[in-house]
C-alpha cells in the first residue's frame, strides 16, 4: 500500500458516474468510446474517464475548498460533455441506476483492469451497472483519515437519503429509494472498514489481508467510506449520482462541512464502535425508506426519524458552514429534507404521472444537462 | 373407375398450395440462415441464397402465381421494416450534427451521379440511365434492419447508418418518381399523366403515412399504457397503411417510412410504448428475402456484362466516398467513418419490383438495362450484408 500522502485538510473533489442512453427508447447505449474520442479535443478531457461498461462514463472535478468553486467547475465539465453528447445523439443522465435496462446486454469497456474484474466477478460485473457519486475529502494526516472514516459511519444514512436516486431497477419499482447500494453489498469486500484505532493498525490489517491474497490495493475494498492514501483523502461512496450537478455539489459540501465539524468535536465524542452494531440496519432503512426511515440512535437508545436527524445536523453545522462557505449548499439540502423530496421521489412522481420509464429517463437527461422541460418537476 | 370408388383421393400429383409452398420456403431459408450464422456470416446472407436457389425451380414448377399471391406477405414485412426504419429517422440529430446530412446528401449524389455517368458512357439513353442510378441510391432497409438487430449492433455507426438509410430510401423514391414521370414524357404519355402521377404518388403516400403517424400515439394514449396492446395497435396500423397504399396504388415504401418518421418526431411519441416484434416477425422476414430472391431471374444475368460490373463499382464508390466526404466535419474518427460508408452497400431487393413495374408499363424501356440492374442487385444482395456485418464488427458496434 502506498504511504498516506498528506492532503489539504477539508479540500473536496467529486467523481460522478453517469449513464449514457440513446435518445430513441432511452435505454443504456454503447457510447463511452465515441464520447471520449470527441472530448479528447476539449480542454476538460482529463476530467472524463471510461468506466466498467461502455454505457457509463465518470466525470471528476478538480480539488476545491469552496462549494461555489466546485459547482462552477462541474458546470464547466458538464457543458463540454453535453455539447459532445448532442453531436453524437447520446443522452447523459444522473441517477443511481438505469430504470429499465437489462444487465445481460451490457458490454465491458475493453481495458485490462475491467476485463479482469469481469473475469473474476462474472455476472456481478455486469449487474454492477450502477452509478454513484464518490466524494473525496482531504485529510491533513493518515490518523485523521482513519478517524474521519470511522466517525463518518454515523452519517451514512443521512447521505444515502439525501442522494437516493435509484427507485427503479430492471423495469420495476423496487420500493427502495436507493436500490443501487444493494448491488454493491454482494461484493465480498463491501460494507465498512473494521474498527481500527489509527493508520498503523490499519496498515497491519491491510498487510494481513494482502498476505492472504485477498486484496492488492485499496481499490479492492468496496467499502462505503475508505481512506485513499494516494490522494490524501477519505472517499465516501454511498451516494447515488444525483440528477443534477447542483445536488451533487451540495452533497459534497455537506460531507465537507460534516468532516470539519467532526474534526472540531474530536476527543469529545463517544467511541464510534457502538455505531457499527446498528450500521447495517440503519443503512438498510435509509436505502428502503429515504427521508421516511426510522434509524437506531445508539446515543439516545431510541429509534428516531432520519428526516429530523438530518434537519438537526444541518442546524448544528451552521458555524462550520459559515467558515467554509457552504451555507447555500446546506440551505438547498434543508429545503429538500423539509419537503421530503429526493431524486427518487422526483422519478416516482414523474412515472406515476406519465406511466413511462422511458419518459422518466428523458426527463433525467434534460435535467442533467440543465435543460429542464416544462412540467417535469 | 378408381375415381368412382375412392372419391376422397386427390389427383396425383396433388396441387401445390400457398401454405405448403411458404412452409417449404421457410425451411430452406431457415436452414441456410442458420448455416450462414455458423460461418459467422449474417443470417440474411443465407436467406438470400435460399431465394436464389429456389428461383430456378420456380421456372419449372407452377409456383410463380403462388409467389405473386404471397406478395402481401412481402408487403407487410417491408411495411414493418420501413415503419421501424422511419422511427430511427431523427430530424433533430440531422440539425445538431451537420456532418450527418452532408454525408447523406453526398453519398446519394455521388452514387446517383457516378452510376448515371457510367451508364451513359456505356451508351445507355440518359433518362434510362438516370432511372437505374436512382434505384441504386436506396440501401436495403430490410437487410440493414435485420443485420443490425440480429447482431445487437449498438453505437454511432449503427445509429448513423439507420438514419442515412432512411434518408437515402426517401431520396431514391423521390428521384425515381420524378424520373419515371420523364419516362412517361419520352413515351408520349399526356402532360397530365406526367405531372399528376408523381404528385399523386408523393402526396397520397405521405398523407397516409403522416395520418397514421399522428393517429397512432393518440390512439395509444386513449386506450391504455400496456406494451402488448400497443403492439397490436402498431401491427394494425401498419397493415391498414399497407392496405390503403396498395388499394390506392400508392407507394407502400413512402407511406410506411413517413408513418414511422412521424411517430418518431411528433411531440407525443412517448405515448407509444416500445415494442419488440420478436420471433413472429422473423417468419415474415425470412419469407421476404426468399421470395424476393426467388424472383431474380438468372438467365438474364449473362447478358448484363461489363455494364453491370461498372454499375456495381460506381455505386459502391459513390456511397463510400460520399460518406468519407463528411469525415472532416464528423465527430467520428476516420476509421469509423470508413466503416459507416461500408454499411450502406446492401441494395434493396425491392428495386427488383420497381424495375418490374416500370418494365411492365413500358416494355420498350430497355430490357438490357433491366438485366444490368438485376445483375447488380444480385451482387449487392450477397456482398452487401457481408460488407455491412464486417463494417459493424470493425467499428466495434458488434462484439468482435
Amino acid at each position: 500500500m502506498p504511504a498516506f500522502k498528506a492532503g489539504r485538510a477539508l479540500s473536496m473533489g467529486v467523481e460522478l458516474e453517469l449513464q449514457l442512453v440513446n435518445l430513441r427508447d432511452f435505454d443504456l447505449t454503447r457510447g463511452a468510446e465515441s464520447l471520449l474520442s470527441v472530448l479528447a479535443r476539449s480542454p476538460r478531457a482529463n476530467n472524463v474517464k471510461p468506466e466498467i461498461t461502455e454505457s457509463m462514463i465518470e466525470v471528476n472535478s478538480e480539488v476545491h475548498t469552496r462549494h461555489d468553486d466546485l459547482l462552477r467547475d462541474l458546470a464547466e465539465v458538464r457543458a463540454e460533455l453535453c455539447a459532445a453528447a448532442e453531436k453524437l445523439n447520446i443522452g447523459i443522465a444522473g441517477g443511481g441506476a438505469h430504470p429499465f435496462h437489462h444487465w445481460a446486454q451490457r458490454r465491458i469497456f475493453p481495458t485490462e483492469r475491467f476485463s479482469a474484474l469481469s473475469e473474476l466477478y462474472g455476472y456481478l460485473a455486469k449487474q454492477f451497472t450502477v452509478f454513484g457519486q464518490h466524494i473525496h475529502i482531504g485529510c491533513a494526516g493518515a490518523d485523521e483519515a482513519i478517524h474521519l472514516t470511522r466517525q463518518m459511519a454515523r452519517f451514512i444514512p443521512h447521505l444515502i437519503a439525501l442522494a437516493a436516486a435509484s427507485p427503479f431497477s430492471q423495469g420495476e419499482d423496487t420500493a427502495f429509494d436507493s436500490s443501487r447500494l444493494h448491488a454493491v453489498s454482494v461484493f465480498p469486500l463491501s460494507g465498512h472498514m473494521p474498527p481500527v484505532a489509527d493508520w498503523q493498525a490499519f496498515t497491519r490489517y491491510f498487510d494481513r489481508m494482502a498476505g492472504f491474497g485477498i486484496v492488492r490495493s485499496m481499490k479492492d475494498f468496496y467499502w462505503d467510506v475508505r481512506p485513499k492514501p494516494e490522494f490524501g483523502t477519505i472517499e465516501i461512496r454511498v451516494c447515488d449520482t444525483p440528477l443534477d450537478i447542483e445536488t451533487a455539489a451540495a452533497i459534497a459540501a455537506f460531507a465537507q462541512t460534516l468532516c470539519a465539524w467532526l474534526e472540531d468535536q474530536r476527543g469529545t465524542q463517544e467511541d464510534a464502535a457502538e455505531d457499527s452494531n446498528v450500521y447495517d440496519y440503519n443503512r438498510f432503512q435509509a436505502c428502503r425508506f429515504g427521508f421516511a426511515a426510522q434509524i437506531a440512535d445508539v446515543r439516545s437508545g431510541r429509534s428516531v426519524s432520519l428526516r429530523s436527524e438530518i434537519l438537526a445536523i444541518l442546524e448544528r453545522l451552521g458555524a462550520c458552514a459559515e467558515r467554509l462557505g457552504s451555507e447555500r449548499a446546506l440551505a438547498f439540502l434543508r429545503a429538500r429534507a423539509t419537503a421530503e423530496l429526493n431524486d427518487a421521489q422526483w422519478m416516482r412522481t414523474l412515472n406515476a404521472r406519465n406511466g413511462s420509464l422511458a419518459d422518466v429517463v428523458r426527463a433525467m437527461c434534460e435535467r442533467w444537462c440543465g435543460r429542464e422541460s416544462p412540467g417535469s418537476r | 373407375m378408381a375415381e368412382v370408388m375412392m372419391p376422397f383421393f386427390p389427383d396425383f400429383p396433388p396441387p401445390l398450395n400457398e401454405a405448403l409452398l411458404l412452409g417449404v420456403l421457410l425451411v430452406i431459408g431457415g436452414v441456410l440462415g442458420a448455416a450462414a450464422q455458423r460461418f459467422r456470416m449474417p443470417a440474411v446472407f443465407g436467406y438470400v441464397l435460399a431465394g436464389f436457389a429456389v428461383g430456378p425451380l420456380a421456372l419449372d414448377l407452377p409456383v410463380r402465381p403462388l409467389l405473386e399471391e404471397a406478395r402481401v406477405i412481402v408487403d407487410i414485412a417491408v411495411g414493418l421494416v420501413l415503419f421501424e426504419l422511419g422511427r430511427r429517422l431523427d430530424l433533430q440529430w440531422l440539425r445538431r450534427d451537420p456532418s450527418l446530412w452532408i454525408a447523406s446528401l453526398a453519398e446519394s449524389a455521388l452514387c446517383f451521379g457516378g452510376v448515371s455517368a457510367a451508364l451513359i458512357a456505356f451508351g445507355f439513353p440518359p433518362i434510362q440511365a438516370a432511372v437505374a442510378a436512382a434505384i441504386g441510391i436506396a440501401t436495403s432497409p430490410a437487410v440493414v434492419w435485420l443485420v443490425t438487430s440480429d447482431a445487437h449492433a449498438q453505437g454511432q455507426v449503427t445509429d448513423r447508418c439507420l438514419n442515412l438509410v432512411a434518408v437515402n430510401t426517401l431520396l431514391a423514391f423521390l428521384l425515381t418518381t420524378m424520373l419515371v414521370a420523364m419516362v412517361h414524357l419520352e413515351y408520349r404519355a399526356g402532360w397530365l399523366t406526367v405531372v399528376l402521377h408523381p404528385l399523386y404518388l408523393l402526396l397520397g403516400s405521405l398523407a397516409i403515412g403522416i395520418a397514421t403517424g399522428f393517429a397512432l400515439p393518440y390512439a395509444a394514449s386513449a386506450l391504455t399504457r400496456r406494451a402488448d396492446v400497443h403492439f397490436v395497435l402498431i401491427v394494425a396500423a401498419v397493415l391498414i397503411a399497407v392496405g390503403l397504399a396498395t388499394a390506392l396504388q400508392l407507394s407502400v415504401f413512402l407511406a410506411l417510412l413517413s408513418a414511422g418518421a412521424t411517430v418518431r418526431n411528433v411531440p407525443r411519441r412517448f405515448e407509444l410504448m416500445e415494442f419488440d416484434l420478436g420471433g413472429g416477425a422473423r417468419v415474415l422476414y425470412i419469407l421476404l428475402f426468399v421470395i424476393t430472391g426467388a424472383q431474380a431471374a438468372w438467365p438474364e444475368l449473362q447478358t448484363a456484362g461489363w455494364a453491370a460490373v461498372i454499375y456495381v463499382l460506381a455505386r459502391a464508390a459513390g456511397k463510400w466516398l460520399g460518406v468519407m466526404a463528411s469525415a472532416p466535419l464528423s465527430p467520428l474518427p476516420w476509421r469509423q467513418t470508413a466503416c459507416l460508408g461500408l454499411t450502406l452497400m446492401p441494395m434493396s431487393g425491392m428495386a427488383l419490383l420497381l424495375m418490374h413495374d416500370i418494365a411492365m408499363r413500358y416494355p420498350q424501356f430497355g430490357q438490357e438495362l433491366a438485366s444490368v440492374l438485376l445483375a447488380a442487385i444480385v451482387v449487392f444482395e450477397l456482398a452487401g450484408p457481408l460488407a455491412l456485418h464486417w463494417a459493424l464488427r470493425l467499428s466495434g458496434d458488434v462484439k468482435p
